[in-house]
């Protein structure tokens, strides 16, 4: 207990970590305080989920030192952080879904437990310490997203917790339940434990923290008081460049209808209609699991929905799987891209002529020499890094793997093509990249619908915003004169 | 504590609902109250349970490897295999028991093995184990040179047959001790939670500090092992031991077990849903001796039945899946 | 096209050669009888249902499912077209039986996607359950008798052909099987419904989102497996001219074995009915072998789950 405490519950210094082709992290150092609430803000691919995954051991550093609790540690496990009191929570939690509350906080410590009843009794205790009335015995695959948090918090408490770090914590939950998150924080701040907030949402950070570090390229660019900083400083710190550069020069919207979506009625979706414009990026905003991937799937027959209507160029069509959608020149960038977009095992040049193969068939038999020509244009055009077109696409970066998707919807011209989540995952220049690809495809005549989490690059590439709460469409904004706050404020409901 | 009885009342009575498998099983029964037949006696009720107990025990055993989001499809090999072992070493001249405990011992390598390819090696396991199955069946013949093996000690059968004061055939007996063995072991113990816990997820489970790899070997082990109770009780039973048994077991139990909703995704089902899961087929199978069906008829029905059950199983995930 | 030549890779790609390179020299050693013209020709006639049953497993397995119910196709088949030469004609016979094998496979492809499945646990148990029901079918059929080809009544010449004819000195049931070869690896590689099955088998949820006829895969792949496993079944029957109606027992582990062996991943996506070729090879030389050098058929047995399990592991290294 009476070690040399200086209010220092963990300290890094001066940790790397490389992985094949990438310095992940360069020569990190931060020190977190006892009973505070520090942020970490950074881009994606700024390092901050690597220096996570160090801490809890599922990573090991390359070199620095890492001090927890006065105690230096070299190598851990997950279990050890947790036994030693640092929790950390996901974005994907780490809970059994077909196991029920109670069990999920107590896992792997049953007997420690006396078996299912003192389980569920100890799981109710600290339940309630946070005000939290879940039944325990309930499965955690029929909770939200929310209650799922709270059952992580809860089991960090568990191990009595000295230091609890949360990876973009609010990314899917609603307005009320972010208020009562901070609470909970608040709460758990005030009984010395500390908090890491990783984040990149700005509002939080003001809101909740007390210090901030900011992170870019796997380095620490600044650690200081909330108070000293703002959110211009901040934001010039995260990207490192002024903010111009960011997006490409917005694309002009011609204006003809191009598609109507009449009525989509599911019981996720409730009345969804709206237009899209010849040449237009069309942004829908909303938090995850409002239903913006449900409406674009509708509408490519990826999900069986009936009963709505689509017309494109005033004519109604008949989409009633994906492969009715690519004759009619719709393509899906679909938002998941390691299940739902490639064929991980495949080579580039596979799953690049995915979509167009059937354009090069000539009697059911494929023309290969084609294909060939295809894929090398295309990776020449897209810039897609690859030692060759045989490659398998497993082994390049995610903006590289994006672009094989992209590269393969743009052979077939298409005329709508919809992007979800175009951006996830993928770091600031391939980011960059794909913008114009999306400018290119606008300029050749057709249209965008763009799903993202990123309001910036919505506000930034769209020509229009729509945005989406509950499955309903709540609003219609120009992003050109509309600040994003009251965008968001019509996404919230 | 009332109210925890009602709650836990609701439940099972949710969880009993909600399987298609109880509801086949009533359907049989009510069908058969049209008929008159000797089915509603007790001596045919208890010789359901005598039949189904073999096959039962082997499937306590998967329903642990299929709880961990594996599946066992050697237990059919493994079955003969303790059959013939025990049999041959009491003909040549051994103690019963001891010949017993090494046959259950033989059945406990086999799982051994199925655990280190599965789990250690991480390969599929319905495919690697229907590679283990067919290998065994390959040592049987050549250990009985493909003739059926009867026991010369009489004292062998009389583990198997015979009945408890005169009424619950020994077979039913062992199928129920050994059920509520393994009902507790997945109940009440941090093994079997833990089990649930790697089926459900094994990532988390591993984080967690759950030894996901000892655990889900002892899974297969234990299957083995009750696969090769199971045999010794047929070889007794029938007192033969034959490389011809067995060959469609593994793929009959392992789909009672499917077919009583422990799902191949893993985490979820019981010793219980197991149970009922392959009793439908026993039933079925009874019911149609007691109709008089034909037996190719019967064999029909069955592949029907099977069929049947999993397709619903496979069309509620699709519903659920397309549930937009 | 670049790749450069790696010799661990290329033994680890080809395995399977190896293992028959070795067990050719092997053989040769201890038992020169291997190379007499007899025993070549036994091999050849040995290449023979299994071989075709392997060509239509071959695309299930790429395709990403798989099909345990080759054994009650084969089996019916057999009993129904040797029950049929005699009233209907050994042509007629001969048409029926190979429609009714590619339409139970077709039949499999529909229950599989009626049902929605998606993995090769759920088509492994529902080919199962049709498995049992074609095989007691077979059994109904025939009230369990073996069905015999009568020698005194009817034109029989096609079958006489397929079961012991030769063309110079290839037997014709392996020039058809290197027809059938020949058309299958063009249907793979050179045409568009070949290559949406490889897709299918890659990944199905990204196939279908990319236009990919999905469930087109799903029926041909089974429709040709029925399809092949109907002209083993000739083949079968040609060459010991009865069927009984549990004929094609084991005939699905088998194909599973040497399309395994052959180097095609479970993982689907990704193999080629040349590799089976190979591993129907290495399965037939090894029996082969193993007759010649004496060892009982039970052993032969244990070898050959011994192999299978140990093709898997090595595929799973591999894709590791």
């Amino acid at each position: 207990m009476e070690k040399k405490d200086s209010g220092i519950i963990l300290s890094i210094k001066d940790v790397s970590k490389s992985f094949p082709g990438v310095k992940a992290l360069d020569n990190v150092s931060v020190d977190i305080a006892r009973g505070i609430v520090h942020g970490i803000v950074g881009e994606n691919g700024a390092g901050k989920s690597t220096l996570m995954k160090i801490l809890s051991g599922v990573y090991t550093k390359d070199t620095g030192t890492v001090v927890f609790d006065g105690e230096t540690i070299e190598h851990t496990t997950p279990i050890e952080s947790l036994n030693r009191g640092l929790s950390i929570i996901y974005q994907e939690f780490n809970l059994v879904n077909t196991m029920s509350v109670g069990e999920n906080i107590f896992l792997g410590r049953f007997a420690e437990m006396h078996g299912m009843r003192g389980t569920h009794a100890e799981a109710r205790k600290l339940l309630d310490s946070i005000g939290c009335t879940i039944d325990t015995r309930t499965m955690v695959g029929d909770l939200s997203a929310a209650e799922k948090q709270m059952v992580e918090i809860t089991k960090a408490l568990s191990f009595q917790s000295k230091l609890i770090i949360m990876d973009e914590p609010s990314s899917s939950l609603t307005s009320d339940e972010l208020k009562q998150l901070f609470l909970i924080i608040h709460d758990l701040k005030a009984r010395g434990v500390s908090i890491i907030y990783i984040s990149h949402k700005l509002d939080e950070i003001f809101e909740l923290c007390d210090i901030v570090t900011v992170m870019r390229d796997g380095h620490v660019i600044d650690t200081k008081p909330v108070g000293e900083l703002t959110r211009a400083d901040m934001i010039t710190k995260m990207v490192g460049r002024s903010i111009e550069h960011e997006y490409p020069e917005r694309p002009r919207c011609a204006g003809e209808t191009l598609m109507e979506v009449r009525s989509i009625n599911t019981h996720k979706l409730h009345d969804i209609s709206f237009e899209l414009k010849k040449g237009e990026i069309l942004g829908l905003v909303g938090l995850v699991g409002a239903g913006r991937t449900e409406i674009v799937r509708a509408i490519c027959g990826a999900d069986k929905v009936h009963g709505h209507q689509v017309l494109i160029n005033g004519k109604p069509v008949k989409i009633k799987k994906p492969a009715d959608a690519k004759k009619l020149g719709i393509g899906l960038l679909p938002e998941d891209r390691k299940l739902q977009g490639l064929v991980l095992r495949f080579s580039v040049q596979s799953n690049i002529v995915m979509a167009s193969l059937d354009n090069m068939t000539k009697f059911g038999f494929v023309d290969s020499s084609k294909e060939k020509g295809i894929a090398e244009r295309q990776i020449n055009n897209l810039c897609i890094k690859t030692p060759s077109a045989q490659t398998q696409v497993l082994s390049l970066s995610g903006g590289n793997q994006q672009k094989c998707v992209v590269g393969r919807w743009l052979e077939i011209n298409p005329q709508i093509l919809i992007m979800d989540e175009p951006t996830r995952g993928i770091d600031v220049g391939a980011k960059y990249e794909i913008y114009v690809l999306m400018k290119q495809v606008v300029e050749n005549g057709g249209s965008i619908i763009m799903i993202s989490s990123e309001l910036p690059e919505v506000l930034n590439m769209s020509n229009r915003v729509l945005t989406i709460c509950e499955g309903r469409i709540t609003g219609e904004f120009n992003p050109e004169t509309v600040s994003a706050q009251t965008i968001m404020d019509s996404a919230i409901g | 504590m009332q109210t925890t009885f009602a709650a836990f009342g609701k439940r099972s009575l949710r969880a009993v609902t909600k399987q298609k498998a109880v509801i086949a099983i009533l359907a049989m029964l009510i069908l058969m109250l049209f008929f008159k037949t000797n089915f509603y006696t007790s001596y045919n009720l208890l010789n359901v349970l005598k039949d189904a107990a073999v096959n039962e025990i082997i499937a306590f055993g998967v329903t642990l490897t299929v709880i961990a989001a594996g599946c066992d499809l050697s237990v059919g090999g493994v079955m003969c295999l303790s059959g013939i072992v025990s049999i041959k070493l009491i003909n040549g001249g051994m103690d019963i028991w001891l010949a017993v405990i090494i046959a259950v011992l033989c059945g406990a390598l086999v799982g051994f093995i199925n655990g280190f390819l599965v789990v250690q090696q991480k390969t599929e396991a319905f495919i690697i184990t229907l590679g283990i199955g067919m290998l065994i069946k390959g040592v049987n013949q050549q250990l009985t040179d493909a003739h059926p093996v009867s026991c010369t000690n009489m004292e062998y059968m009389k583990i198997a047959n015979g009945k408890i004061g005169g009424v619950v055939p020994n077979l039913a007996l062992y199928m129920i001790v050994i059920g509520l063995l393994v009902y507790a072991l997945l109940r009440f113990t941090s093994y079997g939670r833990n089990l649930y816990a790697l089926g459900g997820d094994y990532d988390v489970a591993k984080y967690s500090g759950i030894n996901v790899v000892a655990t889900k070997w002892t899974a297969f082990v234990l299957s083995g092992t009750m696969a090769a109770v199971a045999g010794v009780l047929l070889s007794s039973k029938l007192n033969t031991g034959s490389s011809i048994y067995g060959d469609d077991t593994a793929l009959m139990v392992n789909c009672g077990v499917v077919v009583g909703g422990t799902s191949f995704a893993g985490g979820v089902g019981g010793i219980l849903q197991s149970f009922i899961g392959l009793m439908v087929l026993q039933l079925l199978g009874n019911c149609m001796n007691m109709l008089g069906i034909a037996p190719y008829i019967q064999q029909v029905c069955q592949g029907v039945v099977i069929v049947a059950i999993i397709w619903l199983d496979c069309y509620g995930r699709k519903r659920k899946r397309e549930d937009v | 096209m670049t790749k450069r030549f790696s010799l661990k890779n290329f033994l680890l790609n080809y395995l399977v050669l190896v293992a028959i390179v070795l067990l050719v020299i092997i053989t040769i050693m201890v038992e020169p009888k291997f190379l007499s013209g007899e025993n070549l020709t036994n091999i050849m006639r040995q290449f023979g249902p299994l071989s075709f049953v392997s060509l239509g497993m071959t695309f299930v397995i790429i395709g990403g499912f798989i099909d345990l119910s080759v054994a009650g196709i084969i089996s019916l088949v057999a009993v129904v077209t040797v029950s049929l030469i005699d009233p209907l004609g050994q042509v007629q016979a001969l048409i029926i039986g190979v429609a009714l094998g590619a339409f139970l496979g077709f039949l499999n492809s529909m229950v599989l996607i009626s049902a929605g499945a998606l993995t090769q646990a759920e088509a492994l148990f529902i080919t199962f359950g049709m498995s049992a029901v074609y095989s007691a079918i077979a059994l109904i059929y025939t009230d369990g008798a073996t069905q015999h080809m009568s020698w005194l009544t009817g034109n029989q010449s096609i079958f006489d052909a397929i079961g012991s004819g030769t063309v110079g000195i290839l037997s014709v049931s392996f020039l058809i099987f290197l027809v059938s070869l020949g058309a299958l690896w063009i249907f793979h590689n050179k045409t568009y419904n070949g290559r949406a099955i490889s897709y299918t088998g890659g990944n199905k949820v990204a196939a279908e989102l990319s236009g990919i006829p999905i469930k087109r895969s799903v029926v041909l792949i089974y429709t040709i497996c029925g399809l092949m496993a109907a002209i083993g079944a000739v083949v079968l029957f040609s060459r010991i001219t009865t069927a009984a109606p549990i004929i094609g027992k084991g005939y699905e582990t088998n194909a599973i074995l040497s399309v395994v062996v052959g180097g095609t991943t479970l993982k689907g996506g990704k193999g080629s009915v040349l590799r089976t070729v190979l591993g129907v090879l290495l399965i037939t030389l090894m029996s082969n072998c193993m007759n010649l050098l004496g060892v009982s058929p039970y052993m032969q047995i244990v070898l050959k789950g011994s192999i299978l399990v140990v093709a898997i592991w090595l595929d799973n290294r591999k894709e590791q």
